[in-house]
Parts: C-alpha cells; sequence; structure tokens
C-alpha cells in the first residue's frame, strides 16, 4: 500500500483512532450512570484483553498473572497518593515501575527453559498477591480492601461521570494503537516467530528469552496501568477482583475471540463480559460453567475463535482466500 | 526437639500428598509433554467422593476409596478421550491440549460448586482420629497413613517404570514417540492410561489431604501449584524427583509458618519463592535423569 501523500499516510490511523476515540467517548454521555459503570468495566474488560492477547496470541506466552499487574497497578497508586500522598504524576510512575520490576522478577527465571514454566509461575504469583491484598493490614486494608477515596484533581481538572468514562476511551483507542504498532514491528514479527518456532527463530538471530521477558513486562506494565485507570472507577479497591479467576476468564475471552488477533480480543472481551448479563436469569451465579464449556468447545471445533468463523464467512462472500 | 519431631511429620504427610500431585503431572508429562493444570481438580474431586461415600453414606473407608480411585481412573481417562485425543492425534500444536484442561479445570471445579454449597465439606480419617507415638517421633494416625500409602505408591510407580514391560513401553514415549510408535507400542493407549493413572494418583493425593482441609471446590489451585512445584524441585527425569520435592517444600512451608514472623498465609508465597531460585539455579530439579 503507497500512498502518494506522506501526510496522508500519517493521518489515516491517527484520524481513525480520533475517530474511534470520539465515538467511544461519545457513547457515555447518552448513558445513566448504571450503563456508564457496565461500559466503563467493558472497556477495562477490553483494555486488558487487547494486552494479554499480545502476550498470548502474538508472543505465545501463557501467564495468569494480568489480573495481579492489575491489582499492583491499581492498589499501588491508591497507597501512594492515599498513604504516602505522592503526587500524582510521581504515584503513576512509581506504580509502574512496581509492575516492571514485579515483571522482570517473574519472566527472568521463568523464559529460560522450553515449556510453561511461566504459567506455573504466574499461577504461583496470582495465587500469592491474593494472600498479600487479604494479609496486608492496615496498608491493603485486608479483605475489606480500600475505600473512600476520590480522584484528586489533575491540573486543576477533576474528571468525573461520562469524562471519566473518555479517559477509559482513551485507554482503551491508545492501548490498541501501540498494540497494533507494535505487532506490526520488527519486535512484533519477532514475537511471532518465538511462538511459533522457537528454535528457528533462534536460528535467525532473535533472542527468545529476551523476547519473552520483553513481551511479559510490556503487557505487564499495561495490565497496571489498566488498575491505576480502575481504581477510580468503583473508588474502591479490594481482594476478589484481582484473583485468578478472573485471569483465567481473561485467557478464555482471547480463545473465544481469536488469538494473536486484535479484533479476536475485543470480540471476545466483548461477548464474555456480555454473556453474564444474558445468562443470569438461566444459571445464576455459575456462568464460569458456561465459559470452561465455551473455551474447551472453542479450542476443540474452532482454534482460531469467532474470528476464524468470522473470516472463513467474509471469504465465502468475497471469494477470496484469506490472508 | 520434640516439637521440631511433630513438625516433621506434619510435614512428611504434607510432603508426601504434594509428592503424589507431583507423579499425577510426571505421569501425563512423560509419555504426552503435556502440563496439565486440572490435577489440582482432579485431586479436588475426589475430596468430594470422599466426603459423599464417606460421609455422607458413611461407606466402610477401603471400600469408599476404592470406589472414589475407580471413578478417578474413568474421569482421568474421559478426559484423555473427550478433550485430549482429538487435539493430539489431529496434530494440533502442544500449547492446545494443555489450553483445553485449562478449561476442564474450570469445568471440573464450577461442576462442583453447582452442586455442592460452598462450604467446606468434612472427609474423614482413615483410622479414625488418633495419635501414634514412636519412640520421639509421634504424630497423627492419618499422617502415617498418608506417608505409608504415598511411599507404597511411589515404590509401585517405580518398580512399575523399572521391572515391567508396560513400565519400559510408557519410557520408550516418552523418550521418542515416533521410534515408539514404530516399535509396536500403541501410543493412544499409553496416553490414555497415563491421565486415567495420574488421575488416580492426584485423586489419593485429595482424598488423603481432605480430612486435615476438608474438601472445597477451591482447594485445587493450590495443590495443582504445590505439586508443580515439588516435580520443578525434584526433576521431572525420576520417578522419586516428585517425592524429594513435595518434602522439601512441605518443610520449608512448615518452616515459615512455625518460625518466620510473617502472617501464616504467607506460607502460600513459598511454593513461589522455590519455583523461582530452583528455575534459576537448577532448572533440572535436585534429581538428575537418568542417560
Amino acid at each position: 500500500m503507497k500512498s502518494e501523500n506522506p501526510l496522508a499516510l500519517r493521518a489515516t490511523p491517527l484520524i481513525r483512532g480520533a475517530g474511534a476515540f470520539i465515538v467511544l467517548a461519545g457513547a457515555a454521555f447518552f448513558m445513566g450512570d448504571y450503563h456508564n459503570d457496565v461500559y466503563r468495566k467493558l472497556l477495562l474488560w477490553v483494555t486488558l484483553a487487547l494486552g494479554y492477547n499480545f502476550l498470548f496470541g502474538v508472543c505465545g506466552q501463557v501467564a495468569f498473572s494480568h489480573f495481579a499487574f492489575y491489582g499492583i497497578g491499581a492498589y499501588s497508586i491508591v497507597i501512594f497518593l492515599f498513604q504516602l500522598h505522592l503526587p500524582f504524576p510521581l504515584a503513576a510512575i512509581c506504580g509502574i515501575a512496581l509492575c516492571i520490576v514485579f515483571a522482570l522478577a517473574v519472566a527472568i527465571p521463568s523464559t529460560r527453559l522450553e515449556g510453561f514454566y511461566l504459567a506455573l509461575v504466574t499461577l504461583a504469583l496470582g495465587q500469592l498477591f491474593i494472600v498479600v491484598l487479604n494479609e496486608g493490614g492496615t496498608v491493603t486494608g485486608g479483605t475489606g480492601g480500600i475505600a473512600n477515596y476520590r480522584l484528586p484533581e489533575i491540573y486543576g481538572l477533576r474528571l468525573r461521570g461520562p469524562w471519566y468514562t473518555a479517559v477509559i476511551a482513551l485507554l482503551v483507542v491508545a492501548t490498541y494503537a501501540v498494540l497494533v504498532r507494535l505487532d506490526r514491528s520488527g519486535f512484533g514479527r519477532a514475537c511471532r516467530a518465538v511462538r511459533d518456532n522457537p528454535e528457528a527463530a533462534a536460528a535467525m538471530g532473535v533472542d527468545v528469552a529476551r523476547t519473552k521477558v520483553i513481551a511479559f513486562t510490556l503487557t505487564s506494565v499495561l495490565a497496571g496501568i489498566g488498575g491505576m485507570v480502575y481504581a477510580f472507577v468503583d473508588n474502591t479497591v479490594n481482594p476478589p477482583i484481582f484473583g485468578i479467576e478472573n485471569a483465567f476468564l481473561l485467557l478464555f475471552m482471547v480463545i473465544v475471540g481469536g488469538a494473536g488477533r486484535h479484533a479476536g480480543a475485543v470480540i471476545g472481551a466483548v461477548l464474555l463480559f456480555l454473556l453474564p448479563f444474558w445468562l443470569s436469569p438461566l444459571v445464576g451465579h455459575h456462568h464460569a460453567l458456561v465459559f470452561g464449556v465455551l473455551v474447551v468447545a472453542a479450542i476443540l471445533l474452532e482454534p482460531r475463535g469467532l474470528i476464524g468463523i468470522y473470516d472463513r464467512v467474509a471469504d465465502r462472500y468475497k471469494g477470496s482466500p484469506s490472508r | 526437639m520434640q516439637d521440631f519431631f511433630e513438625l516433621a511429620v506434619g510435614a512428611a504427610a504434607s510432603g508426601c500428598v504434594y509428592g503424589l500431585i507431583g507423579l499425577a503431572y510426571l505421569l501425563i508429562i512423560r509419555p504426552t509433554g503435556i502440563i496439565n493444570f486440572a490435577v489440582g481438580e482432579w485431586a479436588m474431586l475426589a475430596a468430594f467422593g470422599g466426603y459423599v461415600t464417606l460421609t455422607k453414606y458413611e461407606w466402610p473407608y477401603p471400600v469408599g476409596m476404592a470406589v472414589v480411585l475407580g471413578l478417578m481412573f474413568v474421569v482421568g481417562w474421559a478426559t484423555e478421550r473427550v478433550v485430549v485425543r482429538r487435539l493430539v492425534e489431529g496434530g494440533a500444536p502442544l500449547l492446545a491440549p494443555i489450553l483445553a484442561l485449562l478449561g476442564m479445570l474450570v469445568v471440573f471445579r464450577e461442576s462442583i460448586s453447582v452442586t455442592f454449597p460452598p462450604d467446606p465439606h468434612p472427609v474423614p480419617d482413615a483410622f479414625g482420629i488418633g495419635r501414634l507415638e514412636l519412640g520421639p517421633i509421634g504424630g497423627t494416625y492419618q499422617s502415617f497413613f498418608t506417608i505409608v500409602t504415598a511411599l507404597g505408591v511411589f515404590i509401585g510407580a517405580w518398580l512399575f517404570f523399572e521391572r515391567t514391560v508396560a513400565g519400559k513401553a510408557f519410557e520408550a514415549v516418552a523418550l521418542n514417540r515416533r521410534a515408539a510408535a514404530l516399535m509396536g507400542i500403541d501410543l493412544t493407549r499409553v496416553t490414555a492410561l497415563s491421565f486415567g493413572a495420574g488421575a488416580v494418583v492426584a485423586g489419593l493425593g485429595g482424598l488423603l489431604v481432605a480430612p486435615n482441609i476438608s474438601a472445597h471446590y477451591l482447594m485445587g489451585v493450590p495443590l495443582a501449584i504445590q505439586g508443580f512445584t515439588a516435580l520443578v524441585i525434584g526433576g521431572v527425569g525420576r520417578v522419586a524427583g516428585p517425592l524429594l520435592g513435595g518434602l522439601l517444600l512441605a518443610l520449608a512451608e512448615q518452616l515459615t509458618v512455625r518460625y518466620a514472623p510473617v502472617p501464616a498465609g504467607y506460607a502460600q508465597g513459598v511454593p513461589l519463592v522455590l519455583l523461582m531460585v530452583f528455575l534459576l539455579l537448577r532448572p533440572t530439579g535436585l534429581l538428575k535423569a537418568k542417560v
């Protein structure tokens, strides 16, 4: 795809991004409080799914720590802001630094070997994180978590209601833009090579372990930033949100939607987020059972997920082979 | 000293349970390469089986145990038949069955959470509640029963792999699937049996630990983590690996609970720390595989 006008080439994704942001953020202004709340959480799930898809779908790494990092982000910003009284930008930077430290500490030992050590180590980390939150005393607020705080004024602005939803919309669009960019860069190709054939990737000069560590750290930081934004959605943080259950759900979203495709992650996140609302009259709180069956069915019947089905249908109408 | 022996017996019993879960991983990893995250849920299923047969219907312990373990074999075999076999024979990447088993983890757990109320369900001790004193070493009946049973299973597994033709077939598949198939070993059967045996061993672990921690639908994941840590510490190469790893892990946990100045819940961090230390310093585990 070559364009005559280099400006047009550069402007197109920017305009598309701005358009997406305006639509996503604008929608919030037509919603009531309840729907705004649901909508914000949907957008946060989409953000998380996009990041997780980069790690799992593009780089082929299974990890269960995404919600732990989401939690580290959420708790750290609250603790830094309201217990240590740091200014907002500093608190955010400290939170990100914390995510990086934990991500490196986990990823460096577990990516030295072939196999699924990262999955198991992050499973242990996710489990431990909840214990630490529950036993953390006054720092983490124990099982009750931390509540009764509000987003401070940032440069004299106090964001609330749909305006805060707009911040989340910005987060989704920015995450999407960063990940698509990254996916198309040399690093994204290295990630895909590591996923498909680590030996061949190594032979081509890709540092396999380093690629895995960077991908894990980067997506963990994205999850942490998502968590910081989440902290001011409910204005409370408590342990159950950040458990292993949600980490499984995130993985299922990406598998059902279609691993390795950004659109797949979005579809999976939206579908599995909304499914409980439709299912609850039928199965009550046991929708996780439906998710489990759904993911096993997806792996057995359509490993490329819903986006794979879409591709096939689209191909039949267009009559062109898929890419 | 008395205190330490008491702790050591308790740790040995927990370590044997972790070792059994680790062995369940190992039985499946060796011939197939598949890490089965659902072994912890298998232990949980067996613990609930123990609740139903032993607590609710009050069957004699050996009968209940035999029925539960028999059912666990069926569960393991069926898991392989329904979920894994299609993927392996269809030439899917190794990740596919692993993820499918992760889905099964949720299916197992949620099936139990739908069926039973969410509170802990008691499972009885094998020989009732009582203490056995052997000189300075003392512990509950259940601790000694756990240790003896687990040792029996490990000796049995060792004899199977070392002394029987079927065990050699398992080893051959572990070394080289294609060559083993060419030698006339039925890969499908070996895989199905490894899942069945894995479920029985994991189920035994769940049944043995259930009197201490009660059957609960969330008990699976911690056991899965502890069992895997046992495997990493001890090494995948040898049958004795998970047992040694499990004993070390349990000892480290008990010492942390007893002597470390942190809340007892933080003992759940011990597997993570040991995992990271061993992956950094000795990724092959303590016991080397035989050449």
